[in-house]
């Protein structure tokens, strides 16, 4: 579904960014991407969207239109302030073609009824239902997710990832999630890829034979969660 | 597997229209408690003969001269001359500077030639052309416009390029996710979110506009309220220069709430003091 090959971004000369990522993911896989901040995670999201085009390296996937093949969800909602929820789940296509369309992304976010609200009228949590709607309006080959909860509460946090739970489950989106919260990625992925170092370069990859949804407090989970600590090891240089 | 998204949200209860219009109204009747004090005072005193009527007539006499005035239509001609000055003028100013603002608000390079010499002539005091004006274009109309032009441009271009500049990077970064053309990106994202700051730049514009029409027919002119303030200066009339700053406090004051109505309609999405409910 997508290969990326020898990519390479680096900034301040070599010393921020990352190097030689190489990886490939399945269709319908989730994979997350672990590391500590500055390992250049965030900035792999950034190539692969196409939002940062100076890298090295080969990119492939299998759409027709390359550009159109990546959805991407930031940290922050970003929703059009002067849009009303449907206009902003709808933004960058016709609203007539796609209208029920995304009147069914938003019934499938839970945010029915808050179709002609405005972002300020919503909650952090509400406004990054309405993002999530909005990445996938466009049935993305591939969903690019950079910390999508990481400015929310623990709770609306562990309901949105339910939520994007029971998205994979009915459509089954490939997908790359960026994320710090090692917690998270254990409950939501198929395999975590460990990048390390400045630049950041991929240190190991542990795949979870886990069915989903997993329990939070699954053993196997928790052993997991402490091979992947000793791995991020922050005092190793 | 639907019972893990058992959150649901319910739109929030509906703002009492009722009440929040008779909260307005009791507020705007509150703003009017001054005025007509001031106005009763102002009456008594010229009645009574606290102030010398030749300087300060009373408001009663101020509208029984601005009446006499109206009713051979006299008043009606200086009245739309100066709104005609005032909206070409505007219509004017407020079109060159969405043209140029758009274009150094987006293109660096535009911005970089043109941005310095736009805010040096901003330095010129605009009455300064006043003599130009008349000198090149004649004591006519287009002299008294193109002053009101210029006057109305400059709020208008500031606050739209600075508007343009201040846009969040992160929502321009949205719309190049979705692929957007220049264009687009103009259409979708940059204009919206520019918006406030545009609207805010013709409201400035148009106080603007109207300080210059009357420096315009205050200046040169035979016809218009600047001009009627004139006449009534040179024939000791002083209830005409009232009764024309008058007018002009009226006629600024509708046209702002013009505006005004337009900026709460169209930026009710906006997250400010405003809009809270």
């Amino acid at each position: 579904m997508l290969a990326v090959h020898q990519v390479s971004r680096t900034f301040q000369n070599g010393k921020a960014g990352f190097e030689n990522i190489n990886l490939q993911l399945q269709r319908g896989e989730v994979v997350g991407v672990l590391g500590t901040s500055g390992c250049g995670k965030s900035t792999l999201l950034r190539v692969l969207s196409g939002l940062d085009p100076q890298f090295e390296g080969s990119i492939r996937t299998e759409a027709e239109r390359p550009e159109e093949a990546f959805g991407m969800m930031f940290q922050e909602p970003r929703l059009m302030p002067w849009l009303t929820v449907l206009d902003n789940v709808t933004f960058g296509f016709s609203k007539k073609q796609k209208k029920s369309e995304a009147l069914d992304l938003i019934e499938t976010v839970g945010l029915q009824g808050f179709e002609k609200h405005y972002p300020k009228d919503l909650s952090g949590g509400m406004a990054q239902r309405a993002a999530i709607a909005r990445s996938l309006l466009s049935q993305p080959d591939i969903l690019l997710l950079d910390e999508p909860f990481s400015a929310l509460d623990a709770f609306t946090k562990m309901q949105l990832q339910d939520l994007l739970l029971s998205i994979w489950e009915k459509r089954r989106t490939t997908t790359l999630l960026v994320t710090h919260d090692i917690d998270e990625a254990l409950y939501l992925c198929d395999r975590i890829v460990i990048m390390r170092g400045q630049p950041g370069q991929i240190a190991s990859e542990i795949f979870i034979n886990r069915s989903k949804p997993r329990k939070r407090g699954d053993h196997r989970l928790a052993e997991l969660k402490e091979e992947i600590l000793k791995e991020l090891d922050f005092t190793k240089p | 597997m639907s019972s893990r998204t058992e959150t649901t949200v319910r739109p929030a209860a509906r703002v009492n229209k009722a009440r929040a219009v008779k909260r307005n109204l009791s507020g705007s009747w509150l703003g009017l408690i001054l005025p007509v004090f001031i106005i009763l005072l102002w009456e008594y005193a010229s009645r009574s003969g606290w102030v010398a009527p030749h300087l300060l007539p009373s408001p009663t006499t101020v509208v029984n001269e601005m009446a006499a005035l109206a009713q051979g239509g006299e008043l009606l001609g200086h009245i739309t001359i100066t709104l005609y000055r005032v909206f070409a003028g505007f219509l004017a100013g407020a079109i060159a500077a969405v043209l140029l603002g758009a274009a150094t608000g987006y293109v660096k390079v535009i911005h970089q030639l043109l941005d310095p010499m736009l805010q040096a002539l901003r330095a010129i005091p605009s009455l300064a052309w006043v003599p130009l004006f008349v000198l090149w274009i004649g004591i006519g109309e287009a002299s008294k416009i193109t002053l009101v032009a210029v006057g109305v441009f400059f709020p208008v271009y500031l606050n739209l390029t600075s508007g343009i500049q201040g846009i969040d990077r992160k929502l321009i970064e949205v719309g190049r996710i979705y692929n957007f053309t220049s264009l687009q990106q103009i259409k979708k994202i940059i204009l919206p979110a520019a918006l406030p700051s545009f609207i805010v730049g013709l409201r400035s514009g148009l106080s603007l506009g109207w300080m210059f029409v009357v420096a315009a027919e205050l200046l040169g002119a035979s016809q218009g309220l600047g001009y009627l303030m004139v006449y009534g200066q040179n024939t000791s009339a002083p209830s005409l220069v009232i009764g024309s700053i008058i007018l002009f406090a009226i006629f600024g004051k509708i046209t702002d709430e013009i505006l005004k109505r337009i900026q709460t309609k169209t930026l009710k999405w906006q997250d400010n003091l405003e809009n809270a409910s």
